[in-house]
């Protein structure tokens, strides 16, 4: 018989890892999976006190853990995806526009947002013929 | 359509939808022909009007009277406004005047204004005003008469800033605005009293139609109060003595507003106001006094200040303001005593219907002068143009014929009926006949000065050597020449001799000028028009009769006649001589320029101690403010800290989410776990 405090020290380790590699990592989709990692170390914690108590209810939350992190996934890779889509990149440190006015932007010196190859630009047609004439108002009263 | 209900309904209708029209259609469909609907809704507002007067003429009833059933405006508890038209003679002759000269003065406009910008704004204006004047007129109700009144207020403060980018303008707007508001607080606070007496005191149902409050107005300690309260407002619109200042600078406005409303009706509805309450007036013999001398001192200052000015136009206010003393001096003179008050009372009302008349047709020459000399109003840059602009000269010389009151011309008429009235209050057993007897010495000496300075601008303008000032040149028979459209700056005139031709210009002007000769004769002898006026409920005195004052005519012709010599001496004879006499008087010429420095004396009475506490207050409020700031203050201080937090990086968020989170846990565990 496995003890009630080696799950939650299971759980609580993943937990901890997951923290810190949210915290740490920069790129959107490991930080996803961290977050998910985090799920992961409570929905044990839920079983483990589900099977401590002998009832079903930690069992039931767990189940809908589940479900919601599957949901969540789904939306959040969506996301992902229209971000990576706009600045071809994965680094989320790309995405500090929501801050207060005035503040500086935080960058990471140690390791830097490798600068990515500019596209050429569209060639533009020279625009011919005569501007055609605008009617003046006279009065808008 | 001849049912007089119908009538009264169709009066001011036709100006309310002209006014609408304009204003909706005026700036994207009408354009420059915004002018027609004013006009045709002026015209057959004209029309309807005399229809009525000649339907009311007809009656042979003693007071004939057409009222319109009452709607109920609104109800507050048990006191209901209602809102209902009534016309009677007063009635009739007034809107007769108003739409006619509405009319006349819609066609000129589309002539002077043809250039400004903002013609459909001037033409809604200009219907709106008409619409809010004759509901004045037609008015059964003091709330509803002081609604219209401020509706006639609101259009003269539109119309005098008509041209509000320039600075003076919309001063003289704002200045004409508060003081003419000085006197309707005074007006709102006598009806407010008029109603609380109105009634016997058990009966709370009170109402403020006139017919009732008239007839049953009783002598008590505060009809004067009443009526001088009342006073305050008509002293106020028609510009009488303290209050006067507004009028002169009314004259910023475009000319045919100067004509329309500072001149023919708008200023004159004081002096229906003051007729339609003369019942309660009379029951005061302190009130009348005072609207007496009131008159009188205006009507002597005005004339003495327009003896100097330069600005033609100015000289026609003045005028104005002079002779609507007169008004009021008439007014004040109806005693309780026979048949005296009928005979004051019509013979103000019938001097407001010639005024209206001759004192439109002057001010649209100075405005035809005006436009032809691009603008330019100052009497010493032109001089001598009756060859330039003949028919101008030919109106204005009949306009200031009746002005001055010479014999068998319509002012000649009116103005020796007031001075008559004048001088049966001065032999009666009044306790001030006295008063009124150096009142009526004061009439005569203005009477002559109206004369003189009358002919003294008509001199100026129209004879002595023929000046024509450059601006006519650039800007002939163009509009206001600093709003006008650079894309007609320079459609140069080759001859100033081509400065009249078009018919909306002179129709007018030909028109006036035969009513301005004939109407005052026609009106005596055709429509015997004071024994009609005598019949309007109003006036409720039995037996109205006109007889002939021999002596007054005689004197108020010698007066006029000797005001005109001299100033045909002294302007057309011997041009030099006013210089002579003015430096003669220095100190009496100086005053009489500067208008006797009311402005100056007002500036440092009323203008200066308010500004001083205006800026008391303003100290008071900083102080206060700043408290309120402070407070406000804090947060913001507060925030400053803490938006340092808020930096846009997710993983910044979450660690201060941790970092929180982790804390509370430990604070809950350290406080549960010991």
């Amino acid at each position: 018989m496995i003890p009630l405090s080696s799950y939650l020290i299971v759980g609580a380790i993943l937990f901890v890892l997951g923290m810190i590699g949210f915290l740490t990592r920069r790129n959107m989709i490991l930080m996803f999976l961290c977050a998910e990692m985090m799920l992961q170390g409570v929905a044990i914690n839920l079983v483990a006190f589900a099977r401590h108590h002998g009832n079903l209810h930690g069992q039931v939350f767990t189940l809908f853990i589940i479900t919601v992190a599957a949901c969540e996934a789904a939306l959040a890779l969506a996301l992902i995806l229209m971000l990576y889509r706009t600045k071809k990149s994965l680094d989320v440190s790309l995405w500090q526009e929501l801050r207060e006015p005035g503040q500086e932007a935080i960058l990471d010196l140690d390791e830097p947002v490798p600068e990515l190859p500019r596209e050429e630009p569209l060639p533009h047609l020279t625009p011919s013929g005569i501007a055609p004439p605008q009617k003046r108002e006279d009065s808008y009263v | 359509m001849s049912d007089p209900a119908t009538l009264l309904w169709l009066v001011p209708a036709f100006p309310l939808a002209a006014c609408i029209i304009t204003a909706f259609l005026g700036p994207v469909l009408l354009r420059k022909q915004s002018h027609w609907p004013t006009i045709l809704g002026a015209a057959c507002s004209f029309g309807c009007s005399l229809l009525l007067l000649i339907s009311l003429h007809g009656i042979t009833d003693f007071h004939p009277q057409f009222h319109t059933n009452a709607l109920t405006w609104f109800a507050i508890d048990n006191f209901e406004v209602h809102f209902g038209l009534q016309a009677d003679a007063l009635t009739a002759v007034m809107l007769v005047a108003v739409t006619f000269c509405g009319t006349m003065i819609a066609i000129f406009s589309s002539w002077y204004m043809h250039n400004e910008d903002g013609y459909p704004r001037f033409f809604a204006i200009m219907s709106l005003f008409l619409f809010s004047m004759t509901g004045l007129v037609l008015a059964n109700n003091f709330i509803v008469l002081y609604a219209f009144w401020e509706g006639v207020g609101l259009c003269s403060y539109l119309l005098i800033g008509f041209w509000f980018t320039k600075p003076s303008a919309a001063a003289a707007a704002r200045k004409a605005f508060l003081v003419t508001r000085l006197g309707d607080a005074g007006m709102i606070l006598g009806i407010m009293l008029l109603w609380l007496h109105s009634a016997d005191g058990t009966n709370f149902k009170r109402s403020l139609d006139l017919n009732e409050i008239l007839l049953r107005a009783h002598s008590s300690p505060y009809v004067t109060t009443a009526c001088l309260l009342l006073l305050c407002g008509a002293v106020g619109k028609s510009a009488q003595f303290p209050l006067h200042v507004w009028l002169p600078d009314a004259m910023e406005g475009p000319t045919p507003v100067s004509a329309l409303i500072h001149a023919a009706t708008m200023v004159t509805a004081g002096v229906y106001l003051v007729a339609r309450c003369s019942p309660l007036f009379v029951l005061s013999p302190v009130a009348q006094l005072v609207v007496a001398i009131i008159g009188g001192f205006t009507a002597l200052l005005a004339a003495a200040i327009a003896l100097t000015q330069y600005d033609l136009k100015r000289v026609l206010a003045y005028s104005t303001m002079s002779q609507l003393g007169f008004m009021f001096l008439a007014l004040g003179a109806g005693l309780r005593d026979g048949n005296l008050i009928v005979l004051a009372a019509s013979a103000a009302i019938f001097h407001l219907f010639t005024h209206a008349f001759f004192k439109a047709l002057l001010f649209l020459s100075a405005g035809s002068v005006m436009v032809s000399m691009g603008h330019v109003i100052d009497m010493r840059r032109f001089s001598g143009l009756r060859k330039v602009l003949p028919t101008t000269h030919w109106t204005f010389l009949c306009g200031a014929v009746a002005l001055a009151g010479l014999p068998i011309f319509s002012g000649f008429w009116s103005k020796d009926l007031i001075m008559d009235a004048v001088m049966e209050a001065g032999e009666s057993t009044s306790p001030y006949r006295a008063i009124y007897l150096i009142l009526l010495v004061s009439a005569l000496i203005t009477a002559a000065m109206t004369a003189f300075y009358t002919f003294r601008a008509y001199y100026l303008t129209f004879h002595g050597e023929e000046k024509i000032p450059p601006e006519a040149f650039h800007h002939a028979g163009e509009g206001h020449s600093e709003v006008a459209h650079p894309a007609h700056a320079h459609g140069e005139m080759e001859h100033p001799k081509n400065f009249e031709q078009s018919m909306a210009q002179k129709l007018p002007l030909i028109v006036l000028a035969i009513c301005a000769l004939f109407i005052g004769l026609a009106s005596v002898s055709l429509w015997h028009i004071v024994a009609f006026l005598g019949r309007s409920t109003a006036f409720h005195v039995d037996k109205p009769e006109r007889h002939t004052n021999w002596l007054m005519m005689g004197l108020s012709t010698v007066g006029a006649l000797a005001g005109l010599v001299l100033a045909t001496w002294m302007y057309y004879w011997r041009p030099g001589t006013a210089n002579e006499v003015a430096a003669r008087v220095p100190k009496l010429y100086e005053w009489s320029l500067y208008r006797f420095r009311f402005d100056e004396l007002y500036g440092y009475l009323i203008i200066g101690p308010l500004n001083v506490w205006a800026q008391i207050c303003r100290f008071f409020d900083a102080i206060v403010d700043g408290i309120v700031d402070l407070v406000g203050l804090s947060p913001r201080l507060l925030a400053r800290f803490l938006q340092l937090i808020q930096n846009g990086l997710v993983q910044f968020y979450a660690l201060v989410t941790i970092v929180f989170v982790t804390a509370f846990m430990a604070i809950l565990v350290i406080w549960f776990g010991r």
